[in-house]
């Protein structure tokens, strides 16, 4: 093959590429500018969103004389473990219907509302072993409500918890840092009445 | 956010766009002793004015573009330097032959996800019998073949090619180059088995497990190794805007990749702000600088035209590579991230918007006064096709950044639209023009069937028209039906219906002429080709077809 014939793709191309030195054209200067101007405008279009919430989210705010409705805080809170019957998932989430748990000391449930529980628990003569969320974020209001929901339903028939026994139970443990460790510890700090 | 963090963010994004004008200034007017003069140097006598590719005879070249000036004898310069563009070609073959031959493979396995991801859609019940089958396996399956196979690879191949022709050097450590093209198609292979066999990662854009990434990490920098030998023995003092493209792409994409891969850095909201982060990075540092570099060099080789401005390649360049690292958290906007780092982002997404109409103006300004090449030649017309698709797939980004149409558009077939707009209409669009650049200098031989390029052409053109209108549509409206309240969810799934149906019959031509081209590229590959001195374009006189 003759040199023109190995290079005949090459030969045929037009010079490497190059830039001219046109200036930037005016209207492009002029519409960056424009850009420009409208961000530093757009930030200060988000002053006033809370820090912390999410993205121009505010924060809901709970009125704390407001009355709550038990069954609706539990449907939105619970029922996806205990269910909405209150019977659980056998050996998986255990029931609050005839739960001594929920019956018996009332100042221990608000506490296990308040940090949850990571281990092993006896309830109602079954063994569980898992993880039960807190929920502090939720105003006293609202657990108070739900706690005397789920002492009256499923034929519980124990006593309403006042929004006061919140409130006093958020006080109780104020250096404690992660769930109550099962069963035991809870029995510990609240020794079964016998 | 309080007013003192609104000020801070709005001074630094004042005095960054002011250090950037500075820059861009300096650069332009020759500060660093960089600019425009030596910029000259990279001609050499006698080119300025030589006619176009895609080669022809001289008069099917005179018919192509009449207005130029007939054609010069060759002068010993001229010689040495088509010696020289030859010898760059050779060095390159092997290794642009895998990355390349590699890509067209992952394309056609791509599709052929693609296209069962998107009759399932409409046809829920087909294909359910085994995990592997499901939607929820073959969508990041899709997404990831063309990305990481398809994408990357056919990106390296053409960084590798225009490596030489850049820096006008032969490449030195091409052998690096093949080698990381085997680890890279290792890697590959074993993501796409993890993802289908249920072992994803589960994060968009990250499905690959931590063996497959390794593979990519060292496949990709071995292909870099050869780019670094040959930036040190270049022939040319300025360095072309495509090199610019081509470095910064090389180095963004292992920092955005080895970021975003390190196991347990973040959990939560903060993984996810990580994971959109990387996933429109990836589009923006590794895919667009690829596809820009290309080109950049493409459209001014075969119209055998400089770039209109310099200044404005500069504000392209430099433009993006300031705004676009902030635009990821755009995805979660309205979502748990707080109203500042959102605010960001759409700030820098709409920014945007500056250096893609610098780089619309540059492109557009050079090919509209040669736009009668586009009957022509393939190259030109896809590069072409894919520089408009740029220029429209980055304006409705940065719209749909704001707020108030995200909130229509997010969780919708609307974004999937305009994903493909970005990858397929502007990415795969410009490669595609670059592999039939390429091929012919590296195998020595034309493309054999100038149809099969005409085919392929019309059937993706026409089908991604078609996959992108209708879906863009259905999305539209599936958004409006999901924020009525009034309206069960149910019905925001059964408006995409018709729409959905019409973007399996565009994805269905479109993977067709994707197998028209693969088995083209075979076809070229395995030296079917004619050896002449015209190129093979959309028109051809029998005459030239048979010699």
């Amino acid at each position: 093959m003759s040199p023109k014939d190995r290079t005949r793709a090459q030969r045929r191309e037009a010079q490497e590429p190059t830039e001219l030195s046109n200036p930037v054209p005016w209207p492009v200067a002029v519409i960056a500018v424009g850009f420009i101007l409208w961000g530093f405008w757009y930030y200060f279009q988000n002053v006033g969103y809370p820090a912390m919430a999410g993205d121009r989210r505010s924060a809901i705010v709970i009125d704390p004389s407001a009355s709550f409705d038990g069954s609706v805080v539990y449907a939105g809170n619970c029922a996806a473990c205990h269910q909405g019957n209150g019977k659980g998932l056998a050996g998986v989430f255990p029931p609050l219907a005839g739960s001594e748990w929920v019956l018996e000391n009332e100042d221990r449930l608000v506490q296990i509302l308040l940090h949850g529980i990571n281990g092993e628990i006896e309830v109602a003569g079954v063994t569980y072993q898992g993880v039960m969320p807190a929920f502090p974020q939720l105003a006293d209001g609202e657990l108070a409500a739900v706690l005397s929901f789920i002492r009256s339903e499923w034929g519980n028939t124990a006593t309403p918890i006042a929004t006061a026994a919140v409130e006093a139970g958020r006080q109780r443990f104020p250096d404690r840092d992660g769930p109550w460790q099962g069963g035991a510890e809870l029995n510990e700090a609240f020794p079964p009445e016998s | 956010m309080t007013l003192a963090i609104a000020f801070l963010l709005a001074a630094t994004f004042v005095i960054s766009v002011g250090g950037l004008a500075l820059l861009i200034w300096a650069l332009a007017n020759d500060q660093f002793q960089m600019g425009q003069q030596a910029a000259r140097t990279i001609f050499s006598s006698g080119e300025i004015g030589r006619v176009e590719d895609p080669g022809a005879a001289p008069t099917a070249r005179a018919r192509m573009q009449d207005e130029r000036e007939p054609e010069q004898a060759d002068s010993d310069e001229d010689a040495a330097e088509f010696e020289a563009r030859a010898r760059a070609d050779a060095s390159t073959r092997v290794p642009v032959n895998w990355w390349l031959a590699s890509s067209v493979f992952w394309l056609v396995f791509g599709s052929i996800f693609g296209m069962i991801a998107s009759v399932k859609l409409h046809l829920p019940d087909w294909l359910v019998q085994d995990a592997a089958l499901t939607f929820g396996r073959l969508r990041p399956a899709h997404l990831n073949t063309v990305a990481y196979g398809w994408a990357s690879m056919a990106g390296v191949g053409v960084g590798v090619w225009l490596i030489p022709r850049l820096f006008k050097t032969e490449m030195l450590g091409g052998r690096f180059a093949t080698a990381g093209a085997i680890i890279w198609n290792i890697g590959v292979i074993i993501g796409t088995v993890a993802i289908v066999t249920g072992h994803s990662d589960g994060m968009e854009w990250l499905e690959f497990p931590w063996q497959a990434d390794v593979a990519l990490v060292a496949g990709g920098a071995l292909a870099t190794v050869p780019l670094i030998l040959s930036l040190l023995k270049r022939r040319v003092q300025h360095l072309y805007v495509s090199s610019w493209y081509l470095l910064a792409a090389l180095v963004w994409f292992p920092m955005l990749f080895i970021t975003a891969n390190i196991p347990n850095l973040f959990g939560g909201v903060e993984q996810a702000m990580l994971n959109w982060w990387y996933a429109h990075n990836v589009l923006g540092l590794w895919l667009t600088p690829l596809a820009l570099a290309a080109a950049y060099y493409f459209i001014p080789k075969v119209v055998g035209a400089p770039i209109y401005s310099y200044g404005l390649s500069l504000i392209g360049f430099w433009a993006l590579a300031l705004f676009y690292s902030q635009v990821g958290l755009h995805h979660l906007i309205g979502g748990p991230v707080p109203t500042w780092a959102v605010t960001i982002s759409i700030v820098h997404s709409v920014m945007m918007c500056i250096p893609v109409l610098a780089v619309a103006v540059n492109h557009h300004m050079t090919v509209a006064r040669h736009w009668r090449l586009l009957i022509y030649s393939p190259t030109l017309r896809f590069v072409t096709a894919g520089a408009v698709m740029y220029t429209l797939a980055s304006v409705q980004g940065s719209m749909e950044s704001l707020r108030a149409v995200n909130t229509v558009t997010h969780f919708t077939h609307y974004t999937v639209a305009h994903a493909h707009l970005g990858v397929y209409g502007f990415y795969s669009f410009i490669m595609f023009g670059a592999i039939y650049f390429i091929m012919p200098r590296v195998t020595g031989r034309e493309w054999p069937n100038h149809r099969a390029i005409s085919v392929h052409f019309w059937l993706v053109i026409v089908g991604f028209a078609v996959y992108f209108i209708p879906l863009s549509i259905g999305g539209w409206l599936q958004g409006l039906t999901m924020l009525d309240a009034a309206k069960p969810f149910m019905e925001s799934v059964l408006v995409t219906k018709p729409y959905l149906l019409a973007r399996s019959v565009g994805g269905g031509l479109m993977t067709l002429g994707h197998l028209v081209f693969a088995t083209h590229f075979l076809m070229a590959l395995s030296g079917q080709g004619a050896i002449r001195a015209q190129a093979t374009r959309f028109r051809m006189r029998r005459a030239e077809v048979a010699s």
